[in-house]
């Protein structure tokens, strides 16, 4: 049980390295009778890719929901940049600097490029009668995709008319051009092949270079060892633990994603 | 360093895209103009200023309609009640017009509260319908059909189903007068067809209304007040339905409990045919416009021939599914192609 408790708060007092700009502290989630999250702390760090992982039902995706505030959690605190902060709406978290970026991308197919990289924050000129500046947002929307070192596709092309790659990559991109400090992603190579998969992850890995604080959820382990600093384990609602890349391996990481390892540490206790 | 994230065959690709979209995007407008060309060389009495003038003063009404349906269809929706709202409309403004209790002199202050009135008219109608389908969540369709019967009932019960006489003659100056030799209605469809261009391809509300038609969950997402956004929508066609209303008026010097009767169709299909999609996201306002005067143009041709007007709602149907069929099937042979 001591175990587990100085587990839940690896760096916070160990003082060395940047500290964590978006923290979850002792969240519990209940839906009815149902518990989602009881008392899960977990840790994102600028600079650095946090990987979420554990079977289906586990809690990951209210977890990454009371991050982005789409949910409010029972218990437990939430702390942005240091403070605690009770965001009442996903659009306020997202306006503090906590992006999301969920499976279905929240793009309009029908729309161009470059409106879908200003989607909801249009750029208007003319003050008595405010008109799209579309030139404008075009322009601003292939630098802010060039920043990515990614192949831009040109800003009038459609959505719908591009690949899944270069969609996810959008999709990640406008999360990361808003002065946004924070990036949770839910599964973002789910339905890509191998090729574009690895490419998103350049994409990935090119922000944490630029010092963003990344937390992503996977199912593919090869990628959470691929790119994660820390790999934290979610088992029915509880934080399990957190491990370094460094430190572990799969095994471990499956064990304790599947409570073997668990089981073992219980019994060591006793 | 950057890893490819282009389809695999760029350059077969996107040329083969472009060609369908120049096609989708100009296709309507190269028909349309075809048309008019052949009816031109084909027929005399077709190609006389007088005509032409007609074709103006008898598309107006409709086209002032398939504007604002055009951001309703982007949208996702449509509007079947604006030939109700467009008869309600006329009916409460020739009322107003005549004068409540019908023995009072009719002055310029009369007609000004019947525009009013009118207008009046469709926003109420309006705001009834986005309510319903942007806060209470009802389907357009049953929506807009149920405000059709409901405001069409209404008026005939009120009517007794029976044109109101009395309009003061010079009102028809707005419906059957011209300026610099272009007939009234005409510029009004021009003025309210500027705006709404404007409005759907140059602002961020008509810029949302594509969003929402095309992924409205994305657009919730990132923050844009869906509701409010519909609830606009269904004010303009609204809004425009009345000003169709009231040039009914000044073309008749009547209210006409049973005026506009199926107008909401045709401006549905003229929105179609100008290459919109019915399930949202797609359409723009110059093809809306060339789809009226195409539907106009063709009913106006079948009349000069001395074709029975009952085969005039053939030919409108059988252009609006060729025009569908043809756009469903680049649109699949596109899907294959990718």
């Amino acid at each position: 049980m001591t175990a587990m408790k100085a587990q839940q708060a690896p760096t916070a007092q160990s003082g060395s390295g940047p500290a964590p700009v978006l923290r979850a502290i002792g969240v519990s989630k209940r839906f009815g009778a149902v518990t989602a999250l009881e008392d899960v702390s977990i840790e994102v760090i600028p600079g650095e890719i946090a990987g979420l992982v554990g079977d289906n039902g586990a809690g990951k995706s209210t977890l990454i929901k009371i991050l982005s505030a789409v949910h409010r959690p029972d218990a437990g605190t939430i702390e942005f940049e240091g403070k605690p902060v009770s965001f009442t709406s996903p659009a306020e978290a997202r306006a503090a600097g906590i992006e999301t970026v969920y499976q279905d991308l929240a793009l309009a197919g029908n729309m161009p490029v470059w409106a879908n990289i200003f989607l909801g924050r249009e750029r208007t000129r003319g003050r008595r009668l405010p008109l799209l500046d579309k030139r404008g947002m075009a322009e601003e929307a292939r630098r802010m995709l060039e920043r990515f070192h990614m192949n831009v596709p040109p800003m009038d092309a459609l959505v719908a008319s591009l690949s899944g790659g270069q969609r996810q990559a959008i999709a990640i991109a406008r999360a990361a051009a808003w002065g946004s400090k924070v990036i949770i992603m839910d599964e973002p190579t789910a339905a890509l092949g191998v090729a574009e998969t690895r490419a998103v992850e350049e994409v990935i890995l090119g922000l944490r270079e630029r010092g963003f604080g990344l937390l992503i959820i996977s199912h593919n382990l090869d990628q959470v060892f691929r790119l994660a600093d820390r790999i934290w384990v979610l088992r029915r609602g509880r934080l399990i633990g957190m491990r370094r890349r460094s430190e572990t391996n799969p095994d471990e990481i499956v064990a304790m994603i599947t409570g073997a390892e668990l089981v073992a540490r219980t019994e060591r206790a006793q | 360093m950057s890893a490819s994230l282009t389809p695999a065959r760029p350059g077969r690709t996107l040329p083969q895209a472009n060609v369908g979209s120049i096609a989708r995007q100009y296709g309507i407008a190269i028909v349309f103009v075809a048309l008019v060309i052949a009816l031109c060389i084909v027929s005399e009495p077709f190609r006389t200023q007088a005509n032409a003038m007609n074709l103006l003063r008898q598309n107006a009404v409709i086209g002032i309609m398939a504007c604002a349906m055009t951001f309703a269809i982007i949208l996702g929706g449509f509007d079947l009640s604006v030939g109700a709202t467009a008869a309600a409309a006329s009916v409460v403004a020739a009322k107003l017009m005549i004068g409540l209790d019908g023995d009072l002199p009719v002055s310029w202050g009369h007609i000004a509260l019947g525009v009013i009135g009118g207008v009046a008219v469709g926003v109420l109608v309006g705001l009834v319908n986005g309510f319903l389908i942007a806060y209470v969540g009802v389907n357009p369709f049953v929506s807009t059909l149920g405000t059709m019967t409901i405001v069409r009932g209404l008026m005939y019960v009120w009517t007794n189903a029976t044109p109101l006489f009395g309009v003061p003659f010079s009102f028809t100056e707005l419906g059957l007068g011209s300026t610099f030799g272009i007939p009234n209605p005409f510029w009004i469809f021009l003025i309210v067809a500027i705006i709404l261009s404007v409005l759907l391809s140059q602002t961020k509300f008509g810029h949302y209304v594509y969003a929402i038609g095309g992924n409205v969950l994305a657009a919730a997402e990132m923050g844009i007040n869906v509701r409010r956004i519909r609830l606009g929508v269904y004010l303009t066609t609204g809004l425009c339905a009345a000003i169709a209303g009231i040039i009914l008026v000044g073309q008749t010097a009547t209210g006409q409990p049973a005026g506009a009767l199926g107008y909401e169709l045709t401006a549905i299909a003229a929105v179609i045919v100008g290459g919109a999609s019915l399930s949202g996201g797609y359409g723009r306002m110059t093809n809306t416009i060339v789809g009226v005067f195409l539907l106009g143009v063709v009913s106006n041709a079948l009349n000069l021939f001395g074709v029975s007007p009952f085969w005039q709602p053939v030919a409108t149907g059988t252009i609006l599914v060729i025009a569908v069929a043809i756009d469903s099937a680049a649109a699949r042979s596109a899907q294959v192609a990718r």
